[in-house]
């Protein structure tokens, strides 16, 4: 079988929406010891992109949105990047993100959402998960050298952490820096504007191309 | 009475309830509440800080819920009975990040003196039974939002109020807030003109802020559950597989209330809400909506014959228009006909994101046409009019008949809102739309209506207890 139908396979098995489809895809072209970097930007980023379209079109909805980002989540755990250590190689990434729910707030879907939507988008996210206080955010941009932080809140009553995190970079002088996204129900372009938070995005499609807007790559 | 479901339907709901919560059980980050399970003698797994719950605890606490409950206002004409397939509609749910300006038409964010003007039309729209709110304040230091919203709330209107206020600390300065308008705690108990919204997070977990369960149920003031787990995302992709969610959430939130205090006043909610499936925005408007919120919640309260808490009058729309009003209509309609006893966000937009006080007074026109349809056809041998129909004759009138004129007004209902004139008399009248209308009402009760004061000393001491709470409040989060 040559390369371009082992990609194709690749890119059915996403669009198939089956975990097990496109764990067998990987693994068979990786078995053909086919470059894993050039199985995700031939295979894995092609079908995503599609994906991405269609749900932007309204021809796909959020399961297929999540089903196809977790699926590829599994194989670049478990196959891809151990693949990638293996040969010493790295995939490039166009950016690093800090991301998670602010303290106080346990809803974490939508952030979920967005993370693997980054991940997937090629950005290199580091999810720190919920109820995390602001100070946290913030240690673990300065500790991996993140471009971007990404902080959600659905309650009211949370989304000062929102501000807080944006004071806080202030604070430390890492404002300029790092860029701060905003998102969650109670979240606005107009809030964002009032924290000084440099984006917000009503849905994760969105949130990437804020996330990319922001760091000048081109969409 | 509508009824959706058959009783062995509700009872494979319930079999799949007691399944779901011995075999998979629910989650808390509490250990106060992982405790009083383990007391209780559930299984626990203090690691993963899970709780399986054996069948025998859920039926005891089914059997100690009190199959009725009064809810109070500070003036007792405003009184009601939680029971059987009585219902009552509310102003509003938990605070909103919005309002519609009744001046402008514009979304913005609300501040604490709307909060006050809302409550203001709930207590002068006579549908309105009791009181949440359709604005949050977003002029007060977040810590203390919702010490200023109840403040808001209890000062403007006699009404019984819902409110939810998440974590012990919240539920006990709620408490004493509410112990201060009525004059001590006992008097509270007597009287609750308070009921706490409780809600656990779905799916299958009880999170800290439900701590505030404990503190009420230990009071022994009204508690009304509100798991809202979504088809599709936090609930299983059908509608019943929902419906077995949210009512593991509320059967686990009523077992815990019981082993808390047996006997407690606790309102069933097990709520099956809808997904738009492309932006994951919960459809307050959707079909599924009413028949998740409405028609499966009533059928299983009814099962249980415990009084529930659902959803009616809210609005998807954006705007106060002709879609807000028919959603608004389906959903209260449904939640009425299947015997919802307390029904609640009237005056909601947008899904819950915006407030309108418009929308709060179409919705009370609408929830007034729902009561004529509730109280039916009556029908006695008075009543078919036989001898009436002999007096009058062919070709006459019975237009001045008395019998006419001992039933026609409680046979008719006459809109105090929505236009049934001629359509010259509408054009002569200004062609005004429904939302002018509404808007125009409102400003007549905004300005016309004041609500029985609190008393001058309670409520110094009730805004002295907001001032001492958000001062404590405020210096937590700066430690």
């Amino acid at each position: 079988m040559p390369f371009e139908a082992v990609f194709e396979e690749l890119v059915n098995a996403i669009m198939s929406f089956d975990a097990e489809k496109v764990y067998e895809s990987t693994k068979k072209a990786l078995d053909k010891e086919i470059n894993p970097v050039e199985i995700v930007q031939k295979g894995i980023t092609k079908g995503l992109r599609i994906v991405g379209d269609k749900f932007s079109k309204g021809e796909f909805f959020l399961m297929h949105l999540v089903a196809a980002g977790e699926a590829v989540k599994k194989v670049m755990d478990e196959l891809i990047n151990p693949e990638l250590e293996k040969r010493a190689a790295k995939l490039e990434s166009i950016g690093k993100v800090v991301i998670g729910t602010v303290e106080g707030d346990i809803h974490d879907i939508g952030k979920n959402i967005v993370a693997s939507m980054l991940v997937t988008a090629g950005f290199e996210v580091y999810d720190i998960g919920k109820d995390i206080p602001s100070a946290e955010f913030v240690k673990k941009a300065r500790e991996v050298d993140a471009d971007i932080i990404g902080a959600s809140a659905l309650l009211s009553t949370t989304m000062p952490a929102q501000r807080e995190i944006v004071e806080l970079l202030r604070k430390e002088g890492l404002k300029d820096k790092i860029k701060v996204m905003v998102g969650g129900a109670p979240a606005t372009e107009e809030w964002a504007k009032e924290i000084g938070a440099d984006g917000y995005a009503e849905n994760a499609i969105e949130a990437v191309n804020v996330a990319k807007k922001l760091l000048k790559i081109e969409p | 009475m509508l009824e959706f479901l058959r009783k062995e339907d509700a009872r494979d709901i319930h079999i799949a309830t007691l399944e779901t919560l011995e075999r998979t059980g629910i989650h808390t980050d509490s250990d106060r509440i992982l405790n009083i399970f383990k007391e209780g003698g559930a299984d626990i797994d203090s690691k993963k800080k899970t709780v399986r719950i054996p069948e025998y605890l859920i039926s005891e606490a089914l059997r100690k819920t009190p199959k009725k409950i009064i809810l109070c206002g500070r003036d007792p004409k405003h009184d009601f009975l939680l029971e059987g397939s009585r219902v009552y509609f509310g102003l509003g749910g938990t605070p909103v990040p919005f309002i519609r300006d009744v001046v402008s038409g514009e979304n913005r964010r609300p501040a604490k003196s709307d909060v006050g003007e809302c409550s203001r039309i709930g207590d002068a729209l006579p549908n309105m039974y009791y009181l949440m709110t359709i604005a949050g304040a977003f002029d007060v230091p977040w810590e203390a939002e919702y010490l200023h919203e109840l403040e808001a709330i209890l000062s403007n209107s006699e009404k019984p109020v819902v409110f939810a206020s998440p974590g012990a600390d919240g539920a006990r300065r709620m408490l004493d807030m509410a112990a201060t308008v009525v004059g001590g705690m006992k008097e509270l108990r007597r009287r609750p003109i308070v009921c706490l919204y409780g809600e656990p997070a779905s799916p299958l977990t009880l999170p800290k802020a439900n701590e505030n369960m404990i503190e009420f149920a230990e009071a022994r003031i009204p508690i009304t559950l509100g798991p809202m787990p979504m088809v599709g995302s936090t609930g299983p992709g059908t509608l019943v597989g929902t419906e077995v969610t949210a009512n593991s959430e509320n059967l686990a939130a009523i077992t815990m209330v019981q082993l808390v205090n047996p006997g407690a006043p606790i309102i069933y909610a097990g709520w099956v809400c809808s997904m738009d499936p492309r932006s994951g925005i919960c459809t307050y408007g959707a079909p599924e909506f009413a028949l998740g919120t409405g028609a499966l919640n009533a059928a299983m309260a009814h099962y249980y014959d415990l009084p529930c808490f659902s959803f009616g009058g809210a609005a998807g729309s954006n705007a106060p228009d002709a879609q807000a009003g028919a959603e608004i209509m389906m959903n209260g309609l449904i939640a009425a006909l299947t015997g919802t006893n307390l029904v609640h966000d009237c005056g909601y937009l947008s899904n819950g994101m915006v407030g309108s006080i418009e929308m709060a007074v179409i919705a009370n026109e609408v929830v007034g046409i729902i009561y004529r349809i509730l109280k039916g056809i009556r029908i006695d041998d008075d009543m078919l009019a036989t001898e009436v129909l002999s007096e009058v004759g062919p070709g006459g009138h019975f237009l001045s008949h008395k019998h006419t004129f001992k039933y026609l007004l409680s046979e008719i209902y006459i809109p105090q809102l929505f236009d049934i004139s001629s359509p010259e008399s509408w054009v002569k009248a200004g062609r005004k739309e429904i939302h002018e209308k509404a808007r125009e009402q409102a400003m007549k009760i905004l300005k016309e209506h004041e609500p029985t004061q609190l008393p001058k000393d309670v409520q110094k001491r009730l805004s002295e207890i907001v001032k001492q709470g958000e001062k404590e409040l405020v210096k937590k989060t700066q430690q």
